[in-house]
């Protein structure tokens, strides 16, 4: 009895100095996709960089995905604790712009690698990439070599992609064929069809079964092949360059309107776009970083293909226009 | 002073209609304000709807009918063998199946029979077949494992009386336990029906496409893609509606056997060599089928970067969640279904039959409501007063114990029945109530499928993805969660290490749950 008590008062005291210490110091809540936060994602040391300066405690917040973060958000309305919302592409910023719960990040992002110069008063981009088709080298000599060829050679690879309704890369591809193809699309859809090994739910799924070696092809992103090599030393993986050019996604992150510490959140919407938290982009979110080129890439990146011409539809016609075409997608499909 | 138990029971049935109906109503809520209109609802015509509703049935009646008819030869076979070296460790391996993530099910069914699998099955394997093989792979096990204890309930003097009548195989099947399984049967039927009718990964993945949509994949586009949260209430009770249907067309050919429980010691009879090598083909069969997959998942995993992994808090973290969430999802949904049980039997020891399987069947069909629509309508009712991420527990605890209900009345619901129709009017003399009435003759009688009941309900929500899937964050993360997150960041060696891990857990916890509550097996109490 007698040792207990002074331990507990102990305990108790530094509870309480833990307590106010946390209470003096600024809570800075960012909604983000759980797996930027996780052990082998982004996360960890982003917060690290950003706690060495900032004086502050950095919250991340895993939710499933970019929907999941926004639909959040639309339901929280004002009450929400987030003061970031970091994690959704630009295929979803024209209905998180309708929302009217962001706020104008007042920064300007001068040179960046994106292909396109960056104009968007609320949302800013920390990282993007190119979808492909990712390839085993030893199993699949000469892949097609455009988005035509893959279309009209019937005798062509066999595919494994993911559903526009479930997945961003499934929703990335069928933004692609729209964009070559237009009101065609689904004239090249159904002849892609018979290769379509089968349509997954995530990207996950897809990949795995890939791995497995039940399809030629898979759709991946450009720097898939860079994890196989940096992670696992293994240089079979490419993904097959398309004349027309690759499809974009940007991952962009926002204010949130109703925020009490606005000067904090744009601190770290700073820090964001800065070389301490681009150069722990490239391996482990597996993307490129949106500022510092060369400099924060690792070597492997450089034997990557050169994705260009971007493509990217405009966000407003992504908005309305999503559901027709999914429906266009469906039909097409389920025949 | 006596509770009756029409009060518990009613207790239990208010709070599942309160868990299911209010964020339904959430969810109608939010479509009348604005940003939330109901798109258009003549979806209702549409030839899509009508697809997807035919897709979904039909799978579903096929993956129930090749997973129960072949389970009752199996547990038959189970049954007959009751020396079998190994028994309980197979009979361990048949509870696995329930607990893993359907991705990694997908996975295993393409180790097995994909084009550079042990059994290629070629391009043919993405359709109705590759659905049916993991249907199967689920509910083969665990329509076997429902089963089972029937046999251990048919009184040894039926056994003896047929054997002296001269009886064959199919004479003993028809008029020994054939009228047991007709009590059992529809129930597990409808069961499968419902668990294959909600399926949504597997079928997305191993159907080939959008052909093969479900009205599960219709709800979540709706809830997540188009958010019209008016449009996946609908489906849900169409959904809802359905299962009814099908519960109310099973529960027709129920009937209640007319032969008293006993727990007795398995009849070891004079079987023919024959049959015992037939017992053996069958049982090898299943466990092939079973283990198959299983194994390969075993041989990637160790394969994996072990040593590295185990290192982890966060896995760790995952670990102390996922026991954490099965253990009270279990308790809970064992403790709700037991005074549901209670309620119907008497009903049903009443001549009320109809009102006992109205109960029953409460229980079971809140299964169907997606836990994607029960999560996002408590969300929006919870949200504004309290911040949901403190509650992320409480939540997934109760959603997991509501879709345990389901298995609790399976598999506790005839041995209740029973217990009620014979010893009540025993209690009654005795004036045995409550505590003493529990201990001296309930817990004696209906220990096993109580441990039966607890271990699958708690390796059943230790597998939940659907559920922790809308809450979790790292902090929260459960071991599927987490294989799910490594799945998709390129990690596939390292999910597939946790994935072992997860089902070694899920083998200790049935295992102890089973033996700790369940008892001794073979021994007469």
């Amino acid at each position: 009895m007698h040792s207990v008590l002074p331990r507990v008062a102990a305990g108790l005291a530094s509870f309480l100095l833990c307590f106010s210490l946390q209470a003096a110091t600024p809570n800075l809540v960012v909604y983000t996709y759980d797996s930027f936060i996780s052990d082998w994602g982004p996360g960890p040391k982003v917060k690290a960089a950003f706690e060495a300066t900032c004086n502050c405690t950095l919250e991340l917040v895993g939710l499933s995905d970019g929907v999941a973060m926004l639909n959040r958000l639309k339901l929280e309305g004002d009450n929400s604790r987030a003061d970031l919302l970091l994690g959704i592409d630009t295929n979803l910023t024209a209905e998180a712009r309708s929302s009217g719960l962001f706020y104008a990040h007042e920064l300007s992002l001068q040179s960046s690698a994106l292909p396109d110069p960056w104009q968007d008063d609320l949302f800013l981009p920390y990282d993007f990439g190119y979808f492909a088709f990712v390839y085993n080298k030893e199993k699949l000599a000469s892949p097609p070599t455009s988005l035509r060829q893959l279309v009209d050679d019937s005798d062509g690879p066999t595919l494994l992609i993911q559903d526009p309704r479930t997945s961003t890369p499934g929703l990335g591809l069928l933004l692609w064929i729209k964009k070559i193809y237009g009101d065609k699309a689904d004239q090249a859809w159904a002849q892609l069809s018979p290769r379509i090994v089968t349509v997954s739910k995530g990207w996950s799924e897809a990949y795995g079964l890939f791995l497995k070696g039940e399809a030629d092809m898979v759709l991946s992103y450009t720097t898939s092949p860079a994890y196989h090599m940096i992670a696992e030393q293994d240089l079979r993986f490419a993904a097959a360059r398309f004349e027309e050019g690759h499809y974009q996604q940007i991952e962009v992150a926002g204010m949130v309107r109703s925020s009490q510490q606005k000067e904090l959140a744009r601190r770290f919407l700073a820090f964001m776009i800065s070389e301490d938290f681009q150069k722990i982009i490239p391996t482990t979110n597996w993307m490129y970083p949106v500022v510092g080129g060369q400099a924060v890439l690792p070597p492997e990146f450089d034997q990557l293909i050169d994705p260009a011409p971007a493509l990217l539809l405009d966000e407003t016609s992504v908005a309305e226009q999503r559901k027709n075409w999914v429906e266009e997608w469906l039909e097409v499909m389920s025949r | 002073m006596i509770i009756p138990r029409a009060i518990p029971a009613s207790l239990v049935l208010a709070l599942l209609a309160l868990l299911v109906l209010a964020p339904m109503a959430g969810l109608l809520h939010l479509s009348a304000l604005p940003g939330y209109e109901p798109g258009d609802l003549r979806f209702w015509e549409s030839a899509y709807l009508r697809r997807v509703l035919f897709f979904s049935i039909w799978q579903a009646v096929l993956s129930t009918l090749f997973s129960v008819l072949p389970a009752i030869l199996v547990a038959r076979a189970f049954a007959m063998q009751p020396d079998l070296p190994l028994r309980r460790l197979l009979l361990g391996l048949f509870a696995l199946p329930l607990v893993v993530p359907g991705v990694v099910v997908v996975m295993g069914v393409v180790s097995v029979y994909g084009s550079d699998g042990w059994l290629p099955m070629g391009r043919s394997l993405y359709g109705i077949n590759g659905i049916l093989l993991a249907h199967v792979f689920f509910n083969l096990p665990l329509a076997v494992r429902l089963l089972l204890p029937l046999w251990q309930v048919i009184p040894q003097h039926h056994w003896q009386l047929g054997e002296q009548l001269g009886m064959n195989a199919w004479q003993r099947f028809r008029f020994i336990e054939w009228p047991m399984l007709r009590e059992t049967l529809p129930g597990v039927l409808l069961l499968v029906f419902m668990l294959c009718l909600t399926s949504f990964a597997v079928v997305l993945t191993l159907g080939g496409g959008p052909r093969s949509t479900t009205v599960e994949v219709a709800i979540y586009q709706s809830l997540r893609f188009d958010f019209d949260p008016a449009r996946a209430v609908m489906l849900a009770l169409l959904q809802l509606g359905l299962c009814m249907l099908v519960a109310m067309l099973t529960l027709k050919f129920q009937r209640m056997p007319e032969v008293e429980i006993a727990i007795s010691a398995p009849y070891r009879s004079r079987r023919s060599t024959l049959s015992s090598v037939v017992n053996l083909l069958l049982i090898g069969a299943a466990t092939l089928y079973v283990g198959l997959p299983l194994l390969s998942l075993l041989i990637d995993a160790l394969q994996g970067p072990f040593f590295k992994m185990v290192t982890s808090s966060q896995l760790w973290q995952a670990f102390a969640n996922t026991l954490f969430i099965g253990m009270s999802a279990a308790l809970l949904s064992v403790l709700a279904g037991w005074f549901l049980l209670q309620y119907s039997a008497s009903l049903a020891r009443q001549g009320r039959v109809t009102g006992a399987r109205v109960v029953e069947l409460a229980g079971s069909i809140v299964y169907v409501i997606p836990p994607l629509v029960i999560a996002t309508g408590m969300f929006v009712l919870l949200s504004p007063h309290v911040d949901v991420f403190d509650w992320v527990y409480p939540i997934v605890i109760a959603i997991n114990a509501l879709m345990g209900l389901p298995f609790v009345v399976r598999c506790l619901g005839p041995s209740m029945r029973q217990s009620h129709a014979r010893y009540h009017r025993l209690c009654l003399s005795l004036d045995l109530q409550g505590w003493n009435r529990f201990r001296f003759i309930e817990w004696p009688l209906l220990r096993r499928p109580l441990g039966l009941a607890i271990a699958l309900v708690a390796v059943l929500a230790m597998g939940d993805l659907g559920v922790i899937a809308l809450f979790g964050s790292t902090q929260t993360a459960t071991l599927p969660l987490m294989i799910y997150q490594q799945l998709g960041a390129y990690l596939i060696s390292q999910a597939t290490v946790t994935a072992l891990l997860l089902l070694l857990l899920c083998l200790a916890v049935f295992a102890l749950l089973e033996r700790g509550i369940g008892g001794k097996p073979d021994v007469a109490n």
